[in-house]
């Protein structure tokens, strides 16, 4: 090959050459600190008539490094975000100062001291004290987690902020990309696409996200959602989140809108949010996975054991000598419309059903109208189905969905038992249409609205509202062992078919005044006969009417009970039977009676120092009453446990967590460096080409200087 | 692999950043005295700890309880001995009162003294505790449980309480009765077992009384009829051939045959009846229904028997009769109640023990679960500070290796 330059023109482009090369070493020493910069070199092709050419400057990126990162920053996103949001919940769980067991501990302590002696008021208050402190506990706890929802909903809007605009910044710069591209073929726009680069890895951060070179081989890359959906085209055009909330408003929810110019119609997708990985991932994660069932365990603890302990009240005696109401507000519910209802005005009230709080589970409901049939009165057939805290329905250990159908009559004050320990009142009469939904969460908020119903410490009822007089005269030597009140219930006029036999006045009923109209209530036990260890009873009114008489009785226990089962000549009256748990009361006695030993059952008037049901309720601190799981599974656990499951949960998952982002991290590490040991300044290295390419300019000069003097020589020579 | 200058600085960032927070969490595990200090630590732990603690504070509550059961039951004790002591010289007293030589004056002496031990029992009867309650008084504690009224016709002892008692939880399983109703321990107490004579017809009564207590008691309590009264009532009929024929009135039922021999006393179920009567003349007598009486109207009754001096002798011997049995029916009811509750010592005792036990064990769990090992900590404290050292002293130097500080 002949080279037909001459040494001027090689030296221009070597001079030229070692300058740009100069230039790139500058340029990468520069831009060390700068986000996002890939170092460059400038490659060179010799001319073919000698010398060299003007070299193309391009990035040094390895392209697999580059991807592994994304994924990797994806995964540290994610286990970030949720352990970040998680390890709140952990410290506030770790401090023993906001211990809901310690506080538990403390409140049954109390009635224990109390039960001791049970006139004392210095400890009664001291009762009423430690509930406010555990009222307060759980307040802070619920109150905590109301207060992340909160904090966790502005953070997902936020997020979702940044994403948009990265994605609209990504479509921009791509446009930019192809631009520029188009119009220099010379050097790639390495500055845009560091950018792009940049902000694709950002968004990486806040959604896992897949990179494709655009189809058209052109310069513009397709940015797609893991699960396929396209965020970013080639061409520019985007789709963005939308956050939005059904029928939950409260409760976000993202959708992909599109964003087509011209009169394409834009349309919006629905995303598995849990599934989308990054940030926003990880704080769905965390809102569907920790804190919704925190909040519904919290709120299921504190409704048994508000609902337990005013039971137990409601069937004790107290100081002023009545029956005990409650001790614990629970507050009730609401169902929210769904947004397709034939009117957004309909209410439905929900509220826990009194006694049934062993019953609660953290299930949400809805409840859909089925048909609605005029008549008197009118009735509404309504489903409820058991639903997660995501919207999703939930099914039983044979796997077919949890539903349960129900007629109920509408109208205000109507409420009606369904599943899961609520009540529902259709307070809009016949306004509902068949097809209209609610959605009722049940223990969202439960915990951070408890209160105390009361602040009068005379109002805990330690003693029983029964005891038993065993007759003077009796000759056999038969005690009472045990005197149950299982309903306290007043309604004279026996509306409710909770009635108990209590009249409310410091009696129970009597002739007249009860359901039957013959008999009084039950008052007396008389034994006929106690032969062979089987016994012989009437049951007696206060007016000393037989109401039944139960033979061959094999032993002493809920005599009562045995009356109502097996009672005749006369049967147990039919008016009782009618009634759920009428009288709502019995005795078990132990010994021998003899024929004509006489029990009676005497309102306890006066009777201040029994303390038989503050006994009763510092037992509820050991026995089972928090349903452990939803469906089928009935077991049951002491509110202890339950606090310590939610605490261990919680625990687990942070360790978890703490795991998961541990371990994303070595990853992004691994590939941060990978990418960092391609695309990396090292300012060694660029010492190094320095020296280099200042030499190699130095030379390039040198060829002219030779030229010259060449040239010089030949003129001399020609002199 | 090819070195660039932000991973030097990022390597040497990190390996501070990761010491500095290890380091940090030893401290303040060393600080604390505890290893787990979230519940992240250690999840199961956590809630172990959790249950531990309820375990070990209830076992406080527990032990509370059992100071103030074991209390109660003393105070019970104390009052149910001195009440069994004075009782005792009572039956003393009343024994001797017996002997036929007492004059009546001795007799009033021996009265005034009964009078005392009455008086004295009564006030033990109502004894009350620090917090001023009535412990024999049931539910009613803040009444008097017993009043006393030696004006009243009929029965001078009164008890307004109730058959109220309480229970006091000492361990998860065990609950112990704290307090006993008076009712059950004074009021129900038997008096003497008797019988009266209902008709006769032909006979010449001499006279008819319990000879020996003990075999009447027997015969009265398997023949007695709560129900029916009629029941009660025992016809001695004499037949010819110098028998006589036991039969109960009500069902016609001959319970025996015995022989008999007109005017001598006749021995039968502890009745000792003197009659005279010839074939086809009868005997009814009646069991009287059991009554019950307070030990101290059977103080009381024998105080006015010892007090009245123109009681016959034979209601004297009855009276003493009526109250020796009344006073050992009321000891006998006593013991029972005093073994009851040395028996609900014992058990508060034992409880008391082994929830000390479950205490220490419990303790020795929870500390094994959250408290941390001072050696192995403070180790682990000064490997981690040796490693942040090294890379502080380790990442200037290598910082300060740049090529630029060789080119001049």
């Amino acid at each position: 090959m002949i080279k037909t330059a001459d040494l001027f023109s090689i030296a221009k482009t070597g001079v030229n050459a070692s300058s740009r090369l100069l230039n790139t070493t500058s340029n990468n020493i520069a831009n060390i600190n700068t986000e996002g910069y890939v170092r460059e070199r400038t490659e060179f092709k010799s001319n073919l008539t000698g010398g060299v050419d003007r070299g193309f400057t391009d990035r040094v990126l390895n392209q697999f490094a580059q991807n592994q990162l994304r994924r990797d920053i994806t995964s540290v996103g994610e286990t970030q975000a949720f352990y970040d949001r998680i390890v709140g919940l952990d410290n506030v769980l770790a401090s023993e100062a906001n211990s809901i067991s310690g506080s538990m501990t403390r409140f049954f302590g109390a009635i224990q001291t109390a039960a001791d002696d049970p006139t004392n008021m210095p400890s009664r208050d001291s009762v009423l004290g430690e509930a406010q402190g555990m009222v307060n506990r759980i307040r802070t706890l619920g109150d905590f987690m109301k207060i992340k929802e909160e904090e966790l909903e502005q953070q997902i809007q936020d997020s979702v902020t940044t994403a948009n605009a990265l994605i609209k910044q990504i479509g921009d710069l791509n446009e930019a990309i192809a631009v520029v591209s188009g119009s220099s073929a010379v050097d790639t726009p390495s500055t845009l696409m560091n950018e792009r680069d940049l902000a694709i890895r950002k968004l990486a951060e806040f959604v896992s996200i897949e990179v494709r070179n655009s189809p058209n081989n052109d310069s513009g890359l397709v940015v797609n959602l893991t699960s396929g959906e396209s965020l970013v085209l080639a061409d520019g055009a985007f789709n963005v989140f939308a956050v939005g909330g059904d029928p939950d408003f409260t409760n976000r929810q993202l959708v992909l809108a599109t964003q087509f110019s011209g009169n394409k119609a834009n349309t919006e997708l629905n995303i598995k949010e849990q599934e989308m990985g990054g940030s926003l991932g990880g704080l769905y994660r965390y809102r569907e996975q920790v804190l919704e069932p925190a909040q519904r365990d919290l709120g299921k603890l504190a409704v048994a054991l508000a609902d337990t302990v005013n039971a137990t009240n409601r069937k004790g005696l107290d100081l002023d000598q009545q029956l005990g109401g409650n001790i614990f507000d629970i507050p009730g519910f609401r169902g929210i419309n769904f947004p397709e209802n034939s009117d957004l005005g309909l209410g439905v009230q929900g509220r826990f059903t009194p006694n049934a709080g062993n019953q609660v589970s953290n299930s949400d409901y809805e409840v859909t109208i089925l048909s609605s049939t005029l008549g008197i009165p009118s009735t509404l057939e309504i489903q409820v189905a058991a639903v997660n805290s995501d919207g999703t329905r939930q099914f039983d250990s044979d796997g077919n969905p949890i539903v349960e159908n129900y007629t109920v009559i509408p109208g205000p004050g109507n409420f009606h038992n369904v599943t899961g320990g609520i009540q529902l009142e259709f307070a809009s009469g016949t306004s509902y249409v068949a097809g209209d939904k609610f959605l009722f969460q049940p223990l969202r908020n439960v915990a951070q609205n408890l209160e105390l119903a009361t602040n009068r410490a005379e109002d805990l009822a330690f003693a029983k509202p029964l005891r038993v007089e065993v007759n003077n005269d009796n000759l056999g030597d038969a005690l009472v062992r045990t005197t149950t009140i299982n309903n306290s219930h007043v309604d004279n006029t026996f509306t409710s078919i909770y009635t108990s036999a209590f009249d409310g006045n410091g009696g129970l009923q009597g002739p007249g005044a009860s359901p039957s109209p013959t008999f009084g209530a039950p008052t007396q036990i008389r034994f006929t006969s106690a032969e062979n260890n089987v016994y012989d009873y009437q049951v007696l009114d206060s007016a000393g009417n037989v109401i039944t008489t139960v033979e061959d009785a094999p032993n002493l226990e809920n005599l009562l009970g045995r009356a109502k089962s097996s009672g005749n000549s006369p049967a147990w009256p039919s008016e009782f039977s009618a009634l759920q748990d009428y009288p709502g009361y019995d005795m078990s006695l132990e010994g021998r009676p003899k024929p004509g030993d006489t029990f009676d059952f005497k309102f306890n008037t006066d009777g201040l120092s029994d303390n038989r049901n503050a006994v009763e309720m510092a037992e509820l601190q050991q026995n089972d009453f928090v349903r452990q799981s939803t469906g089928d599974n009935n077991n049951r656990s002491t509110f202890n446990e339950s606090y310590a499951t939610i605490v261990g949960k919680i625990g687990a998952q942070t360790a978890n967590g703490r795991i998961d982002l541990e371990a994303s991290k070595v990853m992004q590490v691994q590939s941060s460096d990978w990418y960092e040991s391609t695309a990396g300044v090292s300012l060694d290295e660029e010492a190094a080409n320095l020296i280099q390419f200042q030499q190699s300019y130095a030379a390039a000069a040198r060829i002219l200087t030779t030229a010259q003097t060449l040239f010089d020589t030949i003129l001399a020579a020609s002199r | 692999m090819r070195i660039t200058t932000n991973l030097i600085y990022n390597q040497n960032l990190r390996a501070i950043d990761t010491n500095q927070g290890q380091l940090s969490e030893i401290q303040q595990q060393l600080a604390t005295g505890k290893k787990l200090l979230k519940p992240s630590d250690d999840p199961v732990g956590a809630s172990q700890i959790i249950r531990i603690t309820e375990e070990l504070d209830k076992i406080e509550q527990y032990q509370r309880n059992n100071a103030l059961v074991t209390n109660s039951l003393e105070l019970q004790e104390t009052a149910l001995r001195s009440i069994n002591d004075v009782v005792n010289r009572a039956r003393v007293l009343v024994v001797q009162s017996g002997n036929g030589i007492l004059g009546s004056e001795d007799r009033k002496a021996i009265g005034s003294e009964i009078e005392q031990i009455r008086d004295q029992v009564l006030d033990l009867m109502n004894s009350q505790n620090s917090s001023g309650e009535f412990i024999f008084a049931g539910y009613q504690s803040s009444k008097q449980a017993f009043e006393f009224n030696p004006s009243a016709p009929d029965k001078k002892v009164s008890f307004v309480g109730d058959d109220g008692t309480n229970q006091i939880q000492i361990s998860d399983s065990v609950k112990v009765q704290s307090s006993s109703s008076g009712k059950t321990i004074f009021e129900d107490v038997f008096a003497r077992l008797n019988f009266g004579v209902s008709n006769t017809s032909g006979v010449t009564l001499g006279s008819a009384q319990i000879d020996k207590q003990g075999t009447f008691d027997d015969f009265h309590r398997v023949n007695f009829d709560t129900l029916n009264p009629a029941n009660n009532q025992f016809r001695f009929e004499v037949l010819a051939g110098d028998q006589i024929q036991i039969s109960n009135v009500g069902s016609g039922a001959i319970i025996s045959t015995q022989p008999y021999i007109s005017g001598e006393a006749l021995t039968f179920g502890g009745m000792k009846i003197d009659m005279q009567g010839a074939p086809g003349d009868s005997l009814d007598i009646s069991l009287q229904r059991p009554q019950k009486k307070n030990l101290v109207e059977t103080l009381n009754d024998m105080f006015i028997a010892l007090t009245d001096s123109s009681i016959s002798s034979a209601n004297f011997v009855k009276a003493i009769d009526d109250s020796l049995v009344g006073l050992d029916n009321g000891l006998e009811k006593m013991a029972l109640e005093s073994s009851s509750v040395g028996a609900r010592l014992n058990i508060a005792q034992s409880v008391n023990a082994s929830n000390l036990d479950s205490e220490i064990a419990n303790q020795k769990a929870r500390s094994s679960i959250q408290d941390v090992d001072y050696a192995k900590a403070s180790t682990e404290f000064a490997k981690q500070e040796t490693a942040l050292q090294a890379a502080f002293q380790s990442f200037p130097r290598i910082a300060n290796l740049s090529l630029f500080n060789y080119i001049s």
